[in-house]
């Protein structure tokens, strides 16, 4: 199965991930809205790194008392059956899930095409 | 009203006298004419600012203004526009800011942020959308730059972007600049002055809102199709590799490496510092939001910490001070940043201060090759204690106290940039007309004259008309809010760009008419305020009169016909009178 995988040491901080995520999925450049969450900040003298990204693990699939998330090579959540309860985004080891409007908002990889990778410019970000 | 994409339509302003904070909307007749970032706080500038006023008392403003593509997937589109009246100079002063401040407050819901009037006692600024706060900041108040930002970023979080002062800018220091990231700066014009003079330590950002364009999925496909086949290729990739730091070797080549206070070129010792040598010791990079291409380069020395140097830092801690310290430079560097100086122009004054003292007209305690004495300087500097409280006034004014205006290498106040002017001609003519003092990011002269000798360097022909078509394509790039550093940009790409972002159609024409409607405007402020041809002629005596003695310029001065030839087809290019002012017919149009 592929995964987001991420090199923070090419990573320039710039946020495109979290940009076109956001674009994409929610129609706004909004990257508090995205599905993503990688940046880079300084820190007292050292640059540290947030590498907050869908790694597949199904531990939010697993945990949903509703059974609205499924994992094949993918996350999907059924919409209609979520019922907003933040189970998942609790769970979640990457802290990625965001409940808005009642609802998960999870990475589904754009369907085995990530933007976010296509986007990145430094090549941080690749799926294999 | 149908509905407005790309700009925020809001402008965030900051009465600090009566701690009134309102917002308003975006004149977007002006947005239409200037587009946003330089343009767009120019205009505003001009409109709002009385002629004469005191830079530092309660009737300058401070503008950070945002573009529309800002805070989208437009790479190279993160930087923020600072703009005010300069305490430095008394010209307009337009600086464009790395780091992430920009998006943030974009994302926040607005376009332009104002600061005007003083507050009682220090404050800072929290905005979190629609939450906007002014806090004491009397625990603050006299701290670095770098400690402010941590103390702020534990407070609120590492998802504010952090605006800040050093203690320079509290000083009302000239040569003060704004800091944010760490290690990017407004550097240049005393803007850290202007928002010390407001009582302002720092502003805190965090913007979740978002900026709508008219087809975002459809604006994602075609901006990746130019991140990837125009921005992401070799002429623009060399700034991740090595940064500006790759200047050293152009300028050195070229023979317009400044040596000793503009004194000579051609360091000899270049590859001592020179970027081969401080990229040994990266250890990380890093670039602004929505970026792409990842300028900076994080360097680790023992404790000698920064995100740099740039070029002008190396030249102006290196060969200009006669010091070759790798380790020194990125001190030098840290320790500006921090106590909130632009490199440049504290160098220049640094360097200028060793001349006066090696020549014996004063004794300022520093020579050539000082480099540990020249870190200790600058906190003397932005303290305003001991020979620092002098040479925090910059080079005109402590050269009109102490002599040695000659080698004074300034115009209207504003400190050279690192370029030697007689071995790229046109520098001379681009630090001349440039609206805030001797700059280089209006009409970067030197590349077409040095690195890439496309026009000859010794030479007033053409000059005007090449000086000229770089500021246009500036100012209009730099009122689009794009980076420098995406030099493959063009007119093409800029004006597609606008249209997936706001749907808003120019022609190519009307784009170029923004760079030059920029051009005129920016003069024109600086007419109002009395600057004219003689302004611009005051460059130092040096330049005119001392022939370069080693490298490849060596035998170079620029006669002064020259010069002013040079001056005068500026002028006719644009349709300015010979006095270098912008006519009534061209204001009207404005």
């Amino acid at each position: 199965m592929k995964r987001l995988k991420f090199k923070k040491e090419a990573c320039i901080g710039c946020q495109l991930c979290a940009q076109v995520c956001s674009a994409m999925k929610e129609g706004i450049f909004c990257p508090d809205k995205a599905r993503i969450g990688i940046e880079t900040y300084y820190d007292k003298g050292e640059l540290r790194y947030a590498d907050n990204y869908c790694i597949l693990c199904g531990i939010c699939a697993k945990n949903c008392p509703v059974e609205a998330i499924t994992l094949t090579d993918h996350i999907e959540v059924d919409e209609d059956k979520c019922i907003g309860c933040g189970v998942c985004a609790e769970k979640c080891p990457k802290h990625v899930v965001k409940i808005r409007e009642d609802k998960a908002k999870i990475c589904d990889t754009c369907g085995g095409d990530p933007t976010c990778v296509k986007t990145c410019p430094q090549n941080a970000l690749t799926f294999e | 009203m149908s509905e407005v994409y790309g700009y925020q339509n809001c402008v965030l302003r900051l009465d600090l006298t009566n701690r009134k904070i309102t917002t308003e909307p975006l004149n977007m007749d002006w947005a239409r004419k200037y587009i946003g970032c330089k343009g767009l706080s120019t205009k505003y500038l001009y409109e709002e600012l009385e002629p004469g006023i005191d830079p530092l008392g309660p009737d300058n403003k401070l503008y950070f203004t945002t573009g529309p593509v800002t805070g989208t997937s437009v790479p190279c589109s993160g930087k923020l526009s600072v703009t005010g009246k300069s305490p430095a100079t008394g010209t307009m002063c337009d600086c464009s800011m790395g780091g992430h401040a920009a998006v943030k407050i974009k994302q926040a819901g607005y376009d332009m942020i104002v600061l005007e009037g003083q507050l009682d006692k220090p404050g800072y600024v929290l905005i979190e959308d629609d939450k906007v706060e002014i806090i004491d900041a009397d625990d603050l108040w006299g701290k670095g730059s770098h400690e402010t930002e941590a103390i702020l970023a534990e407070k609120y979080g590492y998802d504010h972007a952090i605006i800040s002062i050093g203690p320079a800018g509290e000083n009302l220091c000239v040569m003060s600049c704004i800091n944010s990231d760490y290690y990017r700066q407004a550097g240049r014009g005393g803007m850290g002055a202007v928002m010390g003079s407001k009582k302002v330590k720092a502003l805190a950002i965090k913007g979740t809102k978002g900026v709508k364009v008219p087809d975002a999925k459809k604006m994602v496909n075609r901006v990746l199709e130019f991140l990837k086949e125009d921005c992401l290729q070799e002429d623009n990739t060399y700034v991740y590799d090595t940064g500006t730091t790759a200047f050293a070797e152009g300028c050195g080549d070229g023979g317009i490496a400044p040596y000793k206070n503009f004194s000579d070129t051609t360091d000899p010792n270049l590859d001592k510092y020179n970027g081969d040598v401080l990229l040994e010791y990266r250890v990380g990079k890093r670039g602004c939001g929505s970026c792409g291409l990842g300028c900076g380069n994080f360097i680790k020395w023992g404790d000698a910490i920064v995100e740099g140097p740039e070029w002008e830092t190396m030249s102006v801690a290196g060969g200009n001070a006669g010091a070759c310290d790798p380790e020194q430079i990125i001190r030098y560097n840290q320790v500006a940043d921090d106590m909130g100086l632009d490199t440049i122009s504290a160098g220049d004054t640094l360097v200028w201060a060793m001349e006066m003292t090696e020549k014996g007209i004063h004794d300022f305690g520093i020579r050539f090759g000082e480099s540990d004495k020249e870190v200790e300087y600058l906190k003397l500097m932005a303290r305003g204690e001991g020979v620092g409280k002098d040479l925090a006034l910059g080079v005109k004014k402590c050269s009109e106290k102490y002599g040695g205006e000659e080698f004074a290498m300034h115009c209207k106040g504003l400190e050279f940039p690192q370029y030697e002017p007689r071995g790229s001609w046109g520098m001379a003519l681009a630090y001349a007309v440039s609206s805030r003092g001797a700059c280089h990011m209006t009409s970067y002269m030197a590349n077409d004259e040095v690195f890439e000798e496309s026009i000859p360097a010794y030479s007033a022909e053409g000059k005007g008309e090449v000086c000229y078509g770089m500021a246009e394509w500036n100012n209009a790039k730099f009122s689009m809010c794009i980076c420098d550093f995406w030099a493959t940009c063009s007119y093409e790409i800029m004006t597609e760009l606008l249209e997936l972002t706001t749907g808003q159609k120019y022609t190519l024409e009307e784009f170029g008419e923004v760079g030059r409607r920029v051009t005129h405007l920016a003069r024109a402020f600086n007419n109002r305020e009395g600057f004219t041809r003689k302004d611009d002629s005051a460059l130092p005596e040096r330049l005119f009169t001392e022939k370069l003695k080693t490298g490849p310029a060596a035998g170079q001065v620029i006669p002064r016909e020259d010069f002013e030839s040079m001056l005068d087809q500026y002028y006719d290019t644009l349709g300015w009178t010979r006095d270098g002012v912008v006519p009534e017919e061209i204001l009207k149009t404005l």
